[in-house]
């Protein structure tokens, strides 16, 4: 019985300890949503579509020069390797894994944002992949409690006219910055991003980190506008879709 | 009829720069060869993010071979002027496809004409002279 009441005594020191931190709240919690806050510089809800322009490709190709880490640079050469003879090298998106950031952005589809006061939502009408951006002053969660994910967990804060958005806890594997360039649970995206142009252009300038891939940092700015006459659309990638995609079962794919 | 198909030409070779709207690699067609395919439709898929044809393609030797035909999304075919009941099952057409690399039956879509003798391909109609800017797909 000693026993018993001195184990019920510790499960509660326990537990107290465990409580000394408070729960996040929900970003769209009724208290949440109801602090005070600065009124924010822009509000970019609308339907965006990347392209157009110079300088301003679907891909992001990490500078000529870059230095990547062995466990990279073997991902690499298999994959320039494929391409010489006529080869897709693991092109995962189109086995239905999710693109991840930063690609999901530049796919030839729209992207939904919705900018609410804690949280802003970018849905894309490619696979519908949803980013959740947070706007609550939240910090990132401890990397042993994060459930990694392919858009990472992104926090924003404002700089003046900009947003600034940093996204972390990545998954480390089928995730691709381009062909060939992996993607680890070391990435460290951040996007500084401006509406300019009156309000019909989105600029983000990106700065990509991952010291499991390559050396030091790198940028690359996309461009995208605002399109008034296009809603996103469910699209999901389905067993049946890619049973009849050539591009997808053929034999050319390399996995 | 003429007229829309040479705008249609003029545009593919505009677009044939353009970054490929697939959800995957498309380094798998070779777009040097395109293929006519007589046969019958088994299925017309309507859906995203791609569309596609299944045709039973008869070999002339009394049997035959199942073709997949890819597509783009309906959103681009709509601006195309197609409908969903462009294409029915049992429907004879003949598709234009560049195909495989790897000689495997399916291939990319170019164009498809349909038993009404009516030609579709993927492509807008000749963008407008008001010189508004079209939506991206």
């Amino acid at each position: 019985m000693a026993a018993l009441l001195a184990g019920a005594l510790n499960l509660a020191a326990q537990s107290a300890a465990v409580a000394t931190e408070a729960p996040q709240p929900g970003a769209l919690s009724k208290a949440n949503l109801a602090k005070p806050r600065p009124k924010p510089p822009f509000d970019l809800t609308g339907t965006w579509q990347h392209g157009g322009g110079p300088n301003n490709g679907f891909r992001f190709t990490p500078p000529a020069g870059i230095k990547l880490t062995a466990a990279a640079q073997v991902q690499f050469d298999a994959a320039q390797k494929a391409a010489k003879a006529g080869k897709v090298y693991r092109d995962d998106i189109g086995q239905c894994w999710p693109a991840g950031l930063p690609v999901i952005m530049t796919r030839v589809w729209p992207i939904a944002m919705v900018q609410g006061p804690t949280e802003i939502f970018m849905i894309s009408g490619f696979m519908n992949s949803v980013r959740m951006i947070y706007l609550d002053g939240r910090k990132h969660t401890d990397p042993d409690l994060v459930v990694r994910s392919f858009n990472g967990e992104s926090i924003g804060h404002w700089e003046g006219d900009t947003l600034v958005v940093d996204s972390t806890g990545f998954v480390d594997d089928h995730h691709w910055i381009d062909t060939g360039i992996p993607a680890s649970d070391a990435l460290h995206v951040v996007e500084r991003i401006k509406l300019i142009n009156n309000g019909d252009t989105l600029e983000i300038e990106y700065t990509f980190a991952d010291p499991k891939s390559w050396e030091g940092e790198w940028k690359s700015t996309k461009r995208f506008h605002r399109v008034e006459d296009t809603d996103i659309t469910e699209a999901s990638c389905l067993p049946d879709l890619n049973e009849h995609l050539p591009s997808t079962h053929s034999s050319v794919n390399v996995r | 009829m003429k007229k829309i198909l040479s705008g249609s030409l003029i545009l593919l070779a505009v677009m044939a720069a353009a970054p490929a709207w697939a959800h995957h690699s498309m380094a798998g067609f070779d777009r040097t060869k395109t293929v006519t395919l007589v046969g019958t439709v088994k299925q017309f898929k309507w859906a995203n993010p791609h569309s596609w044809i299944e045709l039973d393609v008869p070999d002339g030797k009394g049997g035959s071979t199942d073709w997949n035909v890819e597509m783009t999304s309906p959103a681009v075919l709509i601006r195309a002027g197609w409908k969903s009941n462009v294409m029915k099952p049992g429907d004879k057409v003949t598709v234009m496809a560049h195909p495989q690399q790897s000689g495997e039956p399916g291939g990319i879509f170019v164009s498809v004409t349909l038993a009404d003798g009516r030609t579709l391909t993927d492509r807008p109609a000749p963008a407008p002279t008001d010189g508004q800017p079209r939506p991206n797909p």
